[in-house]
């Protein structure tokens, strides 16, 4: 047997791996994906007032703070028994869309669209961001940094600071909204939503204009049909920041749908001896092995599951995007019927991305943001909480238990790269089963379109830590079991 | 008014070593006397957020941590940003790398800064959740403030009145 590992190492020692075990006759055998954890987190937290985890845990991921921010908020306000006024509700939901609007931005142009503007065979110096600009020209490249700059001011002026906001408390929020303020976000909103036609327009001219990469997205070789998970608001319409979680299965019917602070009945966590990551599946269903299909508890909780969860947008552009998407991908605008191809999770990013550009502008609109009432005292304390949002990779919970003075005993995270665990692999295994047969030369498009399956998960390494390099270095080596024999090697960024 | 020189502290305050730079950033500040025409920041950022940061800039001196895997913990790696090449292969949005946010931003027209110096300490722990540094790592932090000093001293447009 051989043995492949894509091994990204960055300063981090210890990170993301792929392991491909090759059969002498050279087809796949198995495949495990590995992600490292920061260590202690949990102790980190225990013996410090829960309201102080609402700032500490934006330090977990440096891409998705305002996620961290606004889950722990939730339990937080959960462990005090506190309900947030009506206007503090909104300046969530507002922050967490303008940090969605920048994100999905971000993923979609910096790292999908490598893959699709410059193509998944491109030679990897020109398949980056520099090569879209290349492509697309300057006024696309500027576009993209005027989104994401909007995206952090909205953070800013709701949430206090650029990047790691600090303004949700236990009962709501610490900042009021000047008219001033409201103003200037209603001006960002209208410009997201130009930015969000502008992206729909990408979508139609690079990708949907190119038969190859259709087909991409709807081959077996990114599909996998396991459930879906993720939040709805009360018409069952997708929803960041608030709702209940809905499960459907793989041919689209509803599995359960419950409160967030119930998820301990439905999820439960399979593990594996090589990895520390633990692998949420649905209890009720169980843990079948890392296998597709409605007997399987394996799950996915992702941009694309989230509309495969979904009844639809509950704004109008995204709506109308929404039906293309599932007209085109699965010849029902309904939504009834779900896709699954991996790599059509970076369309339902960009039919997400429109929402959040929409739903920032009619928040802005909504007199009621800059109200006085944004902050109710907590007048007790629970001792429990739950808080659930969907962060932009998947869902996200946060889950504290704290003794009668508000001092965190027990810290519990399940975040998106954890949740998606066993499909990341599956989705690994899947693509290297149909890109490596036997005498099949490993090559940098081999490679690139592997890495294409994890990519359209955007997982999260380690993520506390920045990198100051940047790169991820990818050594992939393989070997012949029974000899330990290199029989070739193929790097990159090393 | 952008002050055209930065001190960009980068690291995580809660994973041990990678506290680093907002060691240094707090004893800078701490001390105070930092030149009209210098500014310190600690950011916890990477990548396309470096960008805001750097836009207009004229010198920079980046403080972060680095394992490089060919030094004790704790020695102090001194390099130009220069010699990082461009990302070739990006795997997560946490892999927009220095050097090709710094393209990007030239390519986009913005005032990018023209020199950038590093000083990365060799990290001994960068995977435990805690606020203190490494023995090792701490030990550096005396020998860096003073390169920093240095580095100020080198740039900064007006004269320094610290004695470190």
């Amino acid at each position: 047997m051989k043995s492949i590992v894509i091994d990204p190492i960055t300063r981090l020692e210890g990170h993301g791996k792929i392991h491909l075990f090759i059969k002498d006759d050279g087809e796949l055998a198995n495949c495990y994906f590995q992600v490292p954890e920061l260590r202690g987190f949990e102790a980190f937290c225990v013996g410090r007032p829960v309201e102080e985890l609402c700032r500490i845990t934006t330090r977990i991921c440096g891409v998705c703070p305002d996620a961290h921010h606004m889950a722990s908020a939730k339990a937080i306000d959960a462990v005090f028994g506190a309900e947030i006024p009506s206007a503090a509700h909104k300046l969530r939901n507002l922050l967490y869309n303008g940090f969605y609007a920048s994100d999905h931005t971000a993923h979609f142009y910096v790292l999908a669209g490598p893959d699709f503007i410059c193509g998944p065979d491109a030679p990897p110096g020109e398949r980056n961001i520099l090569g879209v600009i290349a492509k697309v020209g300057l006024d696309a490249g500027k576009k993209v940094i005027a989104q994401r700059a909007n995206g952090q001011r909205v953070i800013e002026i709701i949430g206090g600071k650029k990047v790691h906001p600090v303004t949700a408390l236990p009962g709501g929020m610490s900042k009021r909204i000047s008219k001033e303020e409201q103003e200037e976000l209603i001006k960002i909103g209208e410009n997201m939503v130009e930015f969000a036609k502008f992206s729909i327009q990408i979508v139609n001219d690079v990708v949907l204009a190119n038969e190859e990469y259709v087909d991409m997205i709807l081959s077996d070789t990114y599909a996998h049909k396991t459930y879906n998970i993720g939040l709805v608001d009360e018409n069952n319409k997708v929803n960041f920041y608030d709702g209940k979680v809905r499960v459907t299965d793989p041919d689209g019917k509803e599995h359960c749908k419950y409160e967030p602070k119930d998820y301990l009945e439905y999820l439960a966590e399979h593990v594996e001896p090589y990895s520390y990551l633990k692998y949420p599946y649905l209890k009720k269903v169980g843990w079948k092995g890392f296998v597709d299909g409605v007997d399987s508890g394996v799950f996915k909780a992702t941009p694309l599951s989230r509309l495969n969860v979904s009844d639809g947008m509950a704004t109008p552009l995204a709506q109308a995007e929404y039906e293309r998407f599932y007209e085109t991908l699965a010849g029902d605008s309904s939504g009834k019927t779900p896709v699954h191809g991996t790599l059509a999770t970076h369309w339902a990013r960009v039919v997400e991305l429109v929402y959040s550009c929409e739903a920032v502008l009619e928040l802005a609109k909504d007199d009621e943001i800059t109200s006085d009432h944004i902050f109710d005292p907590p007048k007790g304390i629970v001792g429990e909480g739950v808080g659930v949002v969907e962060a932009p990779r998947g869902n996200l919970t946060h889950h504290y238990k704290t003794d009668e003075n508000g001092i965190v005993t027990e810290a519990n995270l399940i975040v998106g790269t954890t949740n998606n665990n066993a499909a990341i692999s599956m989705s690994i295994k899947r693509a290297a089963e149909g890109l490596i047969k036997k005498g099949t030369e490993i090559t940098q498009g081999t490679l690139n379109r592997i890495e294409m399956a994890f990519r359209a998960y955007d997982p999260c390494f380690g993520c506390a830590t920045h990198s100051l390099a940047g790169e991820m270095p990818l050594e992939v080596i393989v070997h012949d079991a029974e000899s330990g024999e290199v029989i070739q090697t193929a790097q990159q960024n090393c | 008014m952008l002050k055209p020189i930065l001190i960009l502290c980068l690291g995580n305050e809660i994973v041990s070593d990678d506290g680093f730079g907002v060691e240094i950033a707090r004893r800078l500040t701490d001390v105070g006397n930092i030149p009209e025409s210098v500014e310190v920041v600690f950011a916890p950022i990477a990548g396309f957020a470096l960008l805001d940061l750097l836009a207009g800039r004229a010198k920079v001196l980046i403080v972060d941590t680095i394992r490089t895997g060919n030094a004790a913990p704790g020695t102090l790696h001194k390099f130009a940003a220069g010699v990082l090449t461009p990302s070739k292969n990006l795997t997560t949005s946490h892999q927009i790398s220095l050097p090709t946010a710094l393209e990007f931003g030239r390519q986009l027209g913005l005032d990018m800064p023209d020199d950038i110096d590093v000083i990365a300490v060799e990290a001994e722990d960068l995977e435990t959740v805690s606020e203190q540094l490494t023995p090792s790592v701490q030990a550096a932090v005396d020998q860096a403030i003073r390169f920093v000093w240095d580095w100020i001293s080198r740039n900064a447009t007006e004269e320094i009145t610290h004695a470190n």
